[in-house]
């Protein structure tokens, strides 16, 4: 497991020397055992911060909250802010300056590698501990997770615990950063894109079933788009906020106006929802998996956008957050984009 | 006596090439079927993924979209954002589960009466034998 | 009225309630327990967890239709036609309420009952009848009802309730509507032993020493609140919040919703006015149409929350609105625990 010891000395000194506004890091939560998000503003509370397995959360999305409480005040603080990023983390960074909704300037990386390994799928480990408590989670020397319980400790195998997409992982270690803890390592990974195959591999009948299914769930609660770093738009299609209604307004007026979709979980709704979502995370989706996390009713939602992840590679050899030169996918084209399903 | 089904088709036309090769068939007395509901844009480019996915919701049988030829787009570029932003919507729709035919995309120029007819022709030949689009209808 | 019922006479009573919709928490296949509606074939079982989802969405849909409209043309004459649409009749039971569950229903009722009675609710609510389940051991990890004053035994807002006691099920009829639901099946009930009623009270008593998690002292929080609004404790509380809307979406109590019309023609005019869930976390809940929005930023959302659940409803209906459930702890995505914030605000300022 990589050691933070540097990157925590360089938070005290980034916090002394007032370089930075404050640093968002993972400490411990009230359970005890699992990390949650902590913003540290002096140095004696670097003390807190912590990083182990349970790290998962993608903190690139509190850059968002950071840009509207800058652009909220007339005499915005400019100084960074300090950020731990993992390799995921640091994609999303990467495609927040490639869009320029921030500047390489506006953040300091505070970039922790995963080392082959990554971080731990939490419905995973509570099938493992059936019904034990844990009070703590760490990467052990040989690939194995240990957790200890108040029974004793447990060791598996890293990959029985690691969430999906750290097992199709292809960043295991920041692409971008200011500071880095931990080696440069690769997980070499044979198929980037396999556990899409048991899904493509179904019938079309099959399929629409399966999302049926797993759409109806939906309560539109909005938890995935809540929790994307990429989803930052003021207006999002789903909350008309421009069209307010008063007591004038006439019921044409309400009728013709534009709206793709309705508030109700119905699921044809739904289905427009997250296709729109998809969509507009093509080619920006770099598999963080929070929305799967943050979903209260475990949709497969990063089964959607990995699809679309897939394409953009196989078809215009396109991947999201490892260049910040790159334009937005949609917003590029080769001559010899595929056209064969053009009549 | 029961009706034979009818599809209707959403065609996006851009309105420099292919709304005006649509009507060009009109104007030369072509005769093809009358399943379409043609809606004129400025370009294919324009077409955003969302009139798409609005016209299934509303109860499309198929849609189409139909554009400039590479290197003739009136916008210089819109057709290849086009080719690029609506082969991502195909895969999208197809992975879901929605049968591949549903979804077409074209070049027709404004020269290209013809072509538009027998894109019409084949893609109410290729919709009858599915029935109605009930997936991503919404109910009423 | 108190009644036994074994374990296996369970499913015979659920198999007897044909003529009703049965809805019972289940193990779904991915992992979740969700309160489904039972098939004609589904056994009725009580073995819970807690669900993501609590019954409130069975009283309190995500989707209501509340009238629907349409229009009439005759030449220039336009009339336009206004139909209420209420829930349908049939009647509904549902197996397995937790207590805490039970008591947002009491806590429901009084938000659309008292002065003006919401008839969409109410049609609902009457044709329900809620059969809870103690809660011999904490169904999460969050519980912490008796520090709200609930308990995991409360019979508020049920109908009956359970009491599991190894190989047979206590059951009390709490209301008229609970009799009615004994007494149609009652062949498939013995009368209690007095050692029953004992053990019913050793199960009750131990259960309330297992929940992990107390809030202390939450009425001196409460008093406490009302000083506290303009707080810079509520800006850092919320940093890490990012809106999501899930702790008010699942909160058993929870109710706010948004109204829209779904128009389904413009011309003639046709459509329904539809009901839908809505969050007072979402930024554009408190949304005025010039454009002002007196909750802005997360602190105030938050605080918000926190305000309804712990200070307005003990101002107005002298109870917490709280029922320390835990499914906001549990399903935060960024960890932030309620009760940890209300022990922030014990010790602000001392």
């Amino acid at each position: 497991m990589a050691k933070i010891d540097e990157l925590k000395e360089e938070a005290r000194k980034l916090l002394q020397e007032g370089k930075v506004k404050y640093i968002i890091g993972y400490t411990t939560g009230t359970d005890g055992w699992s990390a949650v998000p902590a913003f540290i503003r002096t140095a004696e509370e670097v003390d807190r911060i912590v990083w182990d397995p349970t790290c998962v959360h993608n903190l690139t999305k509190f850059l968002v909250d950071e840009k509207r409480r800058k652009s909220r005040s007339r005499k915005p603080d400019t100084r960074p802010v300090g950020l731990f990023v993992k390799g995921c983390d640091s994609r999303a960074v990467v495609v927040l300056l490639q869009e320029k909704f921030i500047n390489r300037g506006d953040v300091y990386l505070l970039g922790v590698s995963c080392e082959k390994a990554g971080v731990i799928d939490d419905r995973k480990l509570a099938q493992k501990l059936k019904g034990k408590k844990p009070m703590k989670v760490e990467l052990g020397d040989n690939g194995r997770i240990v957790i200890s319980t108040p029974e004793g400790t447990l060791e598996v195998p890293a990959e029985e615990l690691l969430a999906d997409r750290c097992l199709e992982c292809r960043a295991n270690f920041p692409v971008v950063f200011d500071v880095l803890a931990g080696d440069k390592v690769k997980r070499a990974v044979e198929k980037p894109y396999g556990s899409l195959e048991k899904i493509e591999k179904l019938t079309a009948e099959e399929r629409f079933k399966f999302w049926k299914e797993q759409l109806d769930k939906c309560i539109r609660c909005y938890a995935c788009r809540s929790v994307c770093p990429m989803c930052y738009c003021d207006e999002c299609v789903v909350d008309s906020v421009n069209l307010s209604v008063t007591a004038d307004t006439s019921a044409e007026e309400k009728a013709q106006r534009i709206k793709w979709l309705q508030r109700s979980a119905e699921s044809s709704e739904n289905f427009v929802y997250h296709f729109v979502r998809a969509i507009h995370l093509g080619g920006r989706c770099i598999d963080c998996g929070e929305c799967e996390r943050a979903c209260p009713l475990d949709i497969p939602l990063r089964f959607l956008n990995k699809k679309l992840e897939k394409e953009a590679s196989e078809l215009f050899g396109y991947e999201a957050g490892f260049d910040a030169e790159l334009p937005a996918l949609i917003a590029c084209f080769r001559d010899e984009d595929p056209q064969d399903f053009i009549r | 006596m029961a009706e034979e089904f009818e599809p209707r088709i959403v065609a996006f036309l851009c309105k420099w090439c292919s709304s005006a090769g649509c009507d060009l068939a009109g104007v030369s007395r072509m005769e093809y079927p009358p399943n379409v509901v043609p809606i004129q844009v400025m370009c294919s480019g324009s077409v955003s993924p969302l009139y798409i996915f609005s016209a299934f919701n509303k109860g499309a049988d198929g849609v189409l979209v139909s554009g400039c030829h590479p290197g003739d787009c009136h916008y210089i570029k819109g057709n290849y954002y086009a080719r690029r932003r609506l082969n991502l919507v195909k895969k999208l729709l197809e992975y879901v589960g929605l049968e591949p035919e549903r979804f077409q995309m074209s070049w027709v120029s404004a020269a290209e009466g013809t072509k538009y007819t027998q894109i019409i022709k084949d893609f109410v030949k290729e919709l009858k034998p599915l029935g109605p689009q009930t997936k991503l209808r919404r109910d009423r | 009225m108190d009644k036994i019922l074994t374990k296996k006479a369970l499913a015979r009573w659920g198999k007897k309630l044909r003529d009703s919709r049965v809805f019972f928490p289940r193990l779904s296949a991915d992992g979740r327990w969700d309160y489904v509606e039972a098939a004609a074939a589904d056994e009725l079982t009580l073995d819970v967890r807690q669900t993501a989802v609590p019954p409130k969405k069975i009283l309190f849909p995500q989707r209501e239709v509340l009238a629907e409209f349409s229009e009439t043309v005759e030449g220039t004459a336009k009339t336009l036609e206004l139909k209420e649409a209420l829930p349908e009749d049939g009647s509904v039971v549902i197996f397995g309420v937790r207590p805490c569950e039970g008591r947002a229903a009491w806590l429901l009722d009084k938000v659309f009952g008292g002065e003006f009675t919401d008839p969409y609710y109410w049609k609902r609510r009457d044709q329900t009848t809620l059969v809870g389940l103690a809660c011999g051991t904490p169904p999460s990890e969050n519980c912490f009802c008796t520090s709200v004053e609930g308990s995991p035994h409360s019979e508020e807002g049920l109908d009956i309730l359970l009491t599991d006691l190894g190989d047979r099920y206590f059951v009390r009829a709490l209301t008229e509507k609970g009799e009615r639901l004994v007494s149609a099946a009652r062949d498939l009930f013995q009368n209690p032993k007095p050692e029953d009623k004992k053990k019913v009270q050793a199960v009750h008593e131990e259960s309330a020493g297992k929940i992990k998690r107390q809030l202390k002292e939450a009425r001196v929080i409460s008093e406490k609140l009302t000083g506290l609004f303009d707080s810079p404790l509520w800006d850092d509380e919320a940093m890490s919040c990012i809106r999501c809307g899930v702790c008010t979406y699942l909160c058993p109590s929870c109710h706010c919703f948004d109204i829209n019309d779904e128009i389904e023609s413009a011309s003639p005019l046709q459509g329904k006015r539809v009901r839908t869930w809505d969050t007072c976390q979402f930024p554009d809940f408190t949304m005025h149409s010039s454009g002002h929005n007196p909750r802005p930023d997360k602190a105030s959302r938050l605080r918000q929350r926190l305000y309804h659940k712990f200070r307005y409803f003990v101002e107005v209906y002298d109870k917490f609105m709280c029922v320390g459930c835990g499914r906001c702890i549990t399903l935060c995505p960024v960890g932030i625990d309620i009760i940890s914030v209300l022990d922030k605000v014990k010790s602000h300022g001392s």
